[in-house]
């Protein structure tokens, strides 16, 4: 598939470029001939050489992917030599790795590393095809959107393809080591219009960054996702930014993009379960967990229904995410406590900034909730653990109500900027 | 920990759970709104307190009424 909008902006470290002049900028120093019969993982060593790496890699047809060159681990490499994968730099012009176990090349393949949150990323295969989930847009308006995600996710593939297969779609690479600081200067500048993040990416940019700066910075376009998604984040957002079409998406490594909501609503409609297949893409909800089945999904599973771990709960027309069903719920003495519901609660209350729920094995009812919360402003905490408890014994049932409490500074944000 | 310790962590409890503080110890646990959950609570806070997991005797906990059994319960316990 032959890249659509070379002349695309790409920001990055102070600097203007076009994906012409990225792709021109690998072929002048590395000759990609050397490896293109390989299955290979570029190691990156800078956004702006990651995302000259993927033009670079996609018209030369290559099956690669590319992964942070701090992110690479001995478990990684590891991984890497089982699957048939040589890590290569094109700045040391060397190979970083053993030769693989295997031999395994597919042309046109292109291999997206999981967040590794609970393990060593998974590599999951998708092609320029899978990726370029744009096929689906009209009339798109120009933009120039912020990238924050960590190279080498599927979320940053999205914006990297955006850009390349849409025209009129610039980026301004994010930078990982000040990543709030580049947001905040590109913001100032007037360079974004668009943001593409999570949601603990903007609950740490509302503590991180003047409110001013961000109501003025002409913001046009947000798109959520990477976490659930709650109805406080999604009305902080259309306060600040009360003329910019918000979107939250579903979207995973295995199943690509799936949803998309646009009301500014949590969750989403249940009209969406009986989505016509014709459009590429099928919901299901079997014991709780939401399925899907789409042709934007890893190659090797275009034809099967995902099982996505993640539960929903339908509660009149909407369907509402509850968190992942391998480590969601508590047992309270045999009653079900959800952490997601809970936070969702806490997110409501004017003073939580954010809130993690998570259970604590405790004597005779086996597990309670405990919450961890960042708070908006400095408040008495034991006066707010009051407050809280009491605000919670209102929405939830008294086996979920948080029965420990931790105020924590900062928002604990991880690279692949969930929390 | 002492006597009074326990009821101030069960005090704690009540207090946050906006109930009456517990004063009378012949009072029945359920008449005085101290639920199992509130125990349980109870049971960490001590643990974390005295950095160890207490011996929960199915036994004697069935035994337990009144706040005082509670209070006699949680010091017969770390005793142990």
């Amino acid at each position: 598939m032959a890249v659509v909008s070379t002349l695309n902006s790409v920001i990055a470290e102070g600097r203007w470029f076009n994906w012409g002049q990225l792709k021109a900028s690998i072929a002048e120093k590395f000759d990609l001939d050397v490896i293109r019969h390989r299955r290979v993982m570029f190691a990156a060593e800078s956004e702006l050489h990651a995302a000259s790496l993927v033009v670079a890699g996609l018209t030369a047809g290559m099956d690669f992917g590319i992964v942070e060159i701090r992110q690479v681990t001995p478990q990684l490499l590891d991984r890497f030599y089982v699957e048939g994968i040589t890590l290569s730099s094109t700045k040391t012009d060397a190979k970083l790795s053993r030769d693989p176990f295997v031999s395994n090349f597919k042309p046109g393949r292109v291999t997206v590393l999981t967040s590794g949150t609970t393990g060593v990323p998974k590599l999951i295969e998708h092609s320029s095809n899978s990726l370029n989930t744009f096929d689906r847009l009209r009339n798109v308006r120009p933009r120039n959107w912020f990238v924050p995600y960590q190279i080498g996710s599927y979320a940053w593939y999205q914006m990297i393809f955006l850009s390349l297969f849409v025209d009129g779609q610039s980026l301004i690479l994010g930078q990982a080591d000040d990543l709030m600081g580049s947001f905040d200067e590109a913001l100032k500048n007037k360079r974004v219009d668009a943001v593409s993040a999570t949601p603990t990416f903007w609950r740490q940019a509302a503590m991180s960054i003047e409110p001013e700066v961000l109501s003025s910075s002409g913001i046009k376009s947000l798109s959520l996702g990477g976490e659930v998604v709650d109805q406080s984040i999604l009305d902080y957002l259309s306060d600040m930014f009360p003329d910019a079409e918000i979107k939250h998406i579903f979207a995973s490594s295995e199943t690509g993009a799936a949803i998309v909501v646009s009301d500014r609503k949590a969750g989403f409609s249940a009209k969406l379960l009986e989505q016509d297949h014709r459009k590429g893409i099928e919901l299901r909800v079997d014991e709780g967990r939401l399925q899907i089945l789409s042709r934007y999904g890893s190659c090797d599973k275009t034809s099967e229904w995902i099982d996505t771990g993640d539960l929903v709960e339908l509660v009149d027309d909407r369907v509402y995410f509850r968190g992942r069903a391998d480590n969601s719920m508590i047992n309270v003495g045999g009653q079900k406590a959800y952490p997601a519901a809970i936070e969702a609660v806490l997110l409501e209350h004017p003073s939580v900034l954010w809130a993690r729920v998570s259970a604590q094995r405790a004597p005779l009812v086996g597990y309670l909730p405990q919450a961890k919360v960042v708070l908006s402003q400095i408040r008495d905490e034991q006066e707010l653990e009051l407050v809280l408890t009491s605000f919670c014994e209102e929405r939830l049932p008294e086996h979920a109500v948080p029965r420990l409490w931790s105020f924590l500074e900062d928002i604990p944000i991880a690279k692949s900027l969930k929390s | 920990m002492t006597r009074t310790e326990i009821l101030g962590i069960m005090n704690h409890v009540m207090v946050k759970k906006g109930r009456a503080e517990l004063s009378d110890e012949t009072a029945k646990t359920r008449e005085s709104n101290f639920r199992s959950l509130d125990f349980s609570e109870v049971a960490l806070r001590i643990e974390t307190e005295i950095g160890r997991e207490l011996n929960f005797d199915a036994t004697t906990m069935r035994r337990i009424e009144t706040i005082k059994d509670v209070l006699d319960f949680f010091e017969h316990t770390m005793k142990a």
